[in-house]
């Protein structure tokens, strides 16, 4: 096996882009994570609900899926607010795992959903623009893994500044730091979840866009992508922005590196990733910039 | 002669009845029925052991079924014998949570779930691209069969998953009357508290774990006796998560009655949903968060409150009583 | 370690993140005694306690108990060898009937052979009369109570109060020294951390004060409550 430098630099450079994509899913759940301390289970199969919507509108309308992100996103909005209003809200009253156990249960109805309208066959968001590539030195890279590592900033900058302008933003992040304070401040928590949740479903739309224009889908392949952003959020430490960036682009560069250097088996590929959150969770699980 | 209990009479007398049932000439479809039951019962058994009594939220019960499945089948294609099979698939199973447990039991709460959830993704992907015996249409994606299970009639099935089905009922029970089962409920209850007052947590909830895997591992095993062909997506399919946890919910999680009551609705659930495909998993999805939100004492819980059981103990009570004195 | 000493805590530090918990802490426990810890809030008393149980690790020094090297074991191995602690905000079984909570320290951490009568236990604390009663019915002074017993079920040999006097009237603290007597009266060494002054000074034998993480004084409690450091540690 050849590994010379500039072999390096393109698994190297595409993973780092990658990363992008796993920021954009993994802040959803961070957001989630944060504000109520629950993990979404259900956060892989949204984003992949957000693919197949995007396909769909595509298909019905013939636009690029990043416009259809204009129906998209206040779509998974309005469907994320009302969602933790009316089920999970209600689950917290019992117990947290209560609220994981409803979570599961819209992992199963999204993934069962998604079978029976779209049918377990793979598909793709198929744009012109899809397969182009464009050069960094020597080296080649696909256009939609810079796209990944655009939307990855973007959505970073956008929920950081949401979070550090907005009143609601504000309240999101006190609520995070300390719930009880936060509360007597005037916060109600509830409707902060709501919100919280809200914008954790909207950035799995955009994620869907992203996911879908770089990997094949079918309504199974959400479980992979809750499993990689807990360990880009663990990874990165929770709380931390910059430690989600940071943890998207360390899981981007193992699915890569990992696909080099074992001479492009799928096997390694899939399973580097999960073996990087298994250690994370047994040996650091307060991450690398983590309290 | 010293006449036992009526609340430990009954559930033999029941296990008799059940266990004649293929002598008596009971029509094979309930045979059919009922053999799903048992596994389901066993399965949703062990998933409230360790969610109800010990508060380890498992989400990966099908790691341990499929694992299970996957050694009996590759190792009647070898020739073992499936009966072999069986209990080789259920050990195997309990030495992956053994080796799984250091790692895992350091993880708490909410990292454990995600750390179990883990687990049948990556044996998934791994058996996806594992073809360890077999011609070139056999492994990997296409699975393996079962084979030589000529002359195991559905009676015999049956009859297994019975015994299976008794043996996790029987393991549950036993626990919880029991020092380890005391161990569990201060460890559900508060961790710290236990662990000051002496009980070595992870010793226990390993004990558990072990006990949980090996008991879903057969009982995955005997499924796949019945339904002689495994593939990957099939034997780690989340289905198999879904099933003892919505049967554990809708039943009650944390009594001992509450997986017998779930089970059974979700075995007639599936019986009811076959042939619609994706909708089972659809409706089954919908009624567990429906479950969770407006009953999450689940059925059991449902009775306990409302004073259910009262009646029937003062019944039991009154014909014990009229049993002595005869 | 000296030949009375039943526990030796040895040049113990602990911090946390950039937080100095413990700073460099030596003193030793004498069999059968009853030490006093003082100190203001946040000197780590509790933090002390927890590293005596084996809730915490200390980051260097050492702890000995009975002469044996317990630096490093865990909670419930301290409990098997015979440390027994309470917590400053109870933390009973909430869903296990009182005598369970024995129970559970009974069962599992009473690794030297003899065994207790629970009763004559729970009669020590005045909770026999609540034995069939859920732990979480309990009002929080019988919770406190609740705690002891728990420690006392696990037959230990030193046992780590910790503000077992808290939240009790005036009229209940007799109650509290009598009971505290009694422990000490079945041959148990005792730690305890009080903030009452009146079962500090009457309870005790010596009084160690820390502050900030360090040991500032060691001594009877009539010497240590005139030691200038100590007041100012107290009153600035």
């Amino acid at each position: 096996m050849d590994i010379s430098l500039i072999g390096l630099a393109a698994p190297i450079i595409r993973g780092i882009f990658l990363g992008g994509l796993y920021v954009v899913i993994a802040l959803g759940l961070s957001l989630v994570f944060g504000v109520m301390k629950l993990i979404n289970v259900a956060h892989g199969d949204l984003v992949i609900l957000g693919s197949y919507l995007a396909w769909a509108i595509m298909g019905w309308l013939g636009i690029d899926p990043f416009l259809s992100l204009v129906v998209g996103v206040p779509l998974f909005f309005v469907l994320g607010f009302f969602v933790q209003k009316f089920i999970i809200n209600r689950t917290f009253r019992i117990s947290l795992d209560a609220a994981l156990i409803a979570c599961f249960g819209i992992s199963i109805i999204v993934q069962s959903l998604l079978q029976i309208i779209w049918t377990p066959f793979n598909r793709s968001l198929l744009t012109d623009y899809r397969l182009n590539t464009f050069a960094v030195g020597p080296v080649t890279i696909q256009l939609r893994y810079l796209l990944n590592f655009v939307g990855g900033l973007a959505v970073m900058i956008a929920v950081r500044e949401f979070l550090r302008r907005t009143y609601m933003g504000r309240a999101i992040s006190a609520a995070s730091q300390n719930e009880p304070v936060a509360e007597r401040m005037g916060i109600n928590p509830k409707r902060v979840y709501s919100f919280a949740f809200a914008i954790a479903m909207a950035c799995a739309a955009v994620a869907g866009v992203l996911q879908g224009l770089t990997f094949s889908f079918s309504p199974a392949s959400g479980p992979p992508f809750l499993i990689i952003s807990f360990g880009v959020i663990i990874l990165g430490g929770l709380g931390s922005i910059a430690g989600t960036f940071i943890g998207g682009m360390i899981f981007g560069l193992t699915q890569t590196l990992g696909a080099y250097l074992s001479g492009g088996s799928m096997m390694i590929q899939m399973l580097a990733p999960y073996l990087l959150v298994f250690v994370v969770l047994s040996v650091r699980p307060q991450g690398i910039f983590g309290r | 002669m010293k006449i036992p209990r009526l609340t430990i009479l009954a559930p033999i007398a029941a296990l008799v009845v059940l266990a004649l049932f293929p002598l008596i000439g009971v029509p094979l479809s309930w045979l059919n029925y009922l053999f799903s039951f048992f596994i389901y019962l066993a399965l949703a058994n062990m998933w409230n052991l360790l969610a109800g009594y010990t508060g380890l939220i498992c989400l990966c019960p099908h790691a341990f079924i499929g694992l299970a499945g996957y050694t009996m089948a590759i190792g009647t294609q070898v020739g073992m014998p499936f009966q072999v099979g069986l209990i080789a698939g259920a050990a195997v199973a309990a030495i992956f949570a053994l080796v799984i447990s250091y790692p895992v039991f350091r993880m708490k709460g909410i990292y454990f779930a995600i750390g179990t959830l883990v687990l049948p993704e990556v044996l998934k992907q791994w058996f996806n691209y594992w073809s360890p015996v077999g011609t070139v249409y056999q492994g990997g994606g296409a699975g393996y069969s079962v084979i030589g299970l000529a002359g195991f009639s559905l009676e015999n099935k049956y009859l297994l998953a019975l015994a299976i089905a008794a043996a996790a009922i029987f393991a549950v029970y036993m626990i919880l009357r029991s020092k380890l089962g005391l161990g569990l409920t201060a460890i559900r209850d508060n961790e710290n508290t236990a662990a000051s007052s002496g009980v070595n947590i992870f010793r226990l909830k390993l004990s558990v774990f072990l006990i949980a895997a090996f008991i879903m591992g057969i009982a995955g095993a005997a499924y796949f006796i019945h339904n002689p062909k495994i593939q990957p997506a099939g034997g780690f399919s989340i289905s198999w998560l879904l099933l003892p946890l919505m049967a554990t919910v809708i039943g009650g999680e944390g009594t001992e009655e509450g997986p017998i009551i779930g089970a059974a609705i979700v075995t007639f659930l599936r019986f009811l949903l076959a042939d619609y495909g994706a909708w089972s998993l659809f409706i089954q999805g919908i009624i567990l968060v429906g479950v969770v939100v407006a009953m999450p004492q689940g059925i059991a819980g449902l009775l306990r409150q409302v004073g259910a059981y009262r009646f029937p103990q003062k019944l039991f009570q009154a014909a014990e009583g009229k049993i002595r004195k005869t | 370690m000296s030949e009375t000493a039943v526990l030796s805590i040895d040049g113990v530090r602990k911090s946390f993140g950039g937080i100095h918990a413990i700073q460099n802490i030596t003193f030793e426990v004498r069999a059968g005694e009853v030490l006093g810890l003082m100190g203001p809030n946040g000197a780590g008393k509790t933090t002390l306690l927890n590293l005596i149980a084996g809730v915490y690790r200390p980051d260097s020094g050492r702890i000995l108990f009975q002469g044996k090297d317990i630096t490093r074991c865990a909670p419930h191995k301290t409990c098997h060898l015979g440390i027994a602690r309470t917590y400053q905000i109870p933390q009973p079984f909430t869903d296990l009937l009182v005598r369970d909570n024995l129970m559970v320290a009974a069962k599992y951490g009473n690794k030297r052979g003899d065994t207790l009568e629970l009763d004559e236990i729970l009669d020590l604390v005045d909770l026999l009369k609540q034995k069939d009663t859920m732990a979480g019915d309990l009002l929080t002074v019988s919770l406190k109570r609740l705690e002891l017993a728990r420690a006392l079920a696990s037959n230990p040999i030193l046992i780590l109060l910790d503000e077992v006097a808290a939240g009790s009237t005036e009229a209940e603290l007799p109650r509290i020294l009598d009971i505290t007597r009694q422990v000490r009266e079945m041959g148990k060494t005792i730690i305890l951390v009080e903030h009452v002054m009146k079962v500090m000074v009457e309870a005790v034998d010596r009084i160690i004060v820390i502050d900030k993480g360090e040991k500032i004084a060691e001594g009877t409690p009539g010497e240590v409550m005139k030691d200038e450091k100590v007041l100012a540690a107290y009153f600035g």
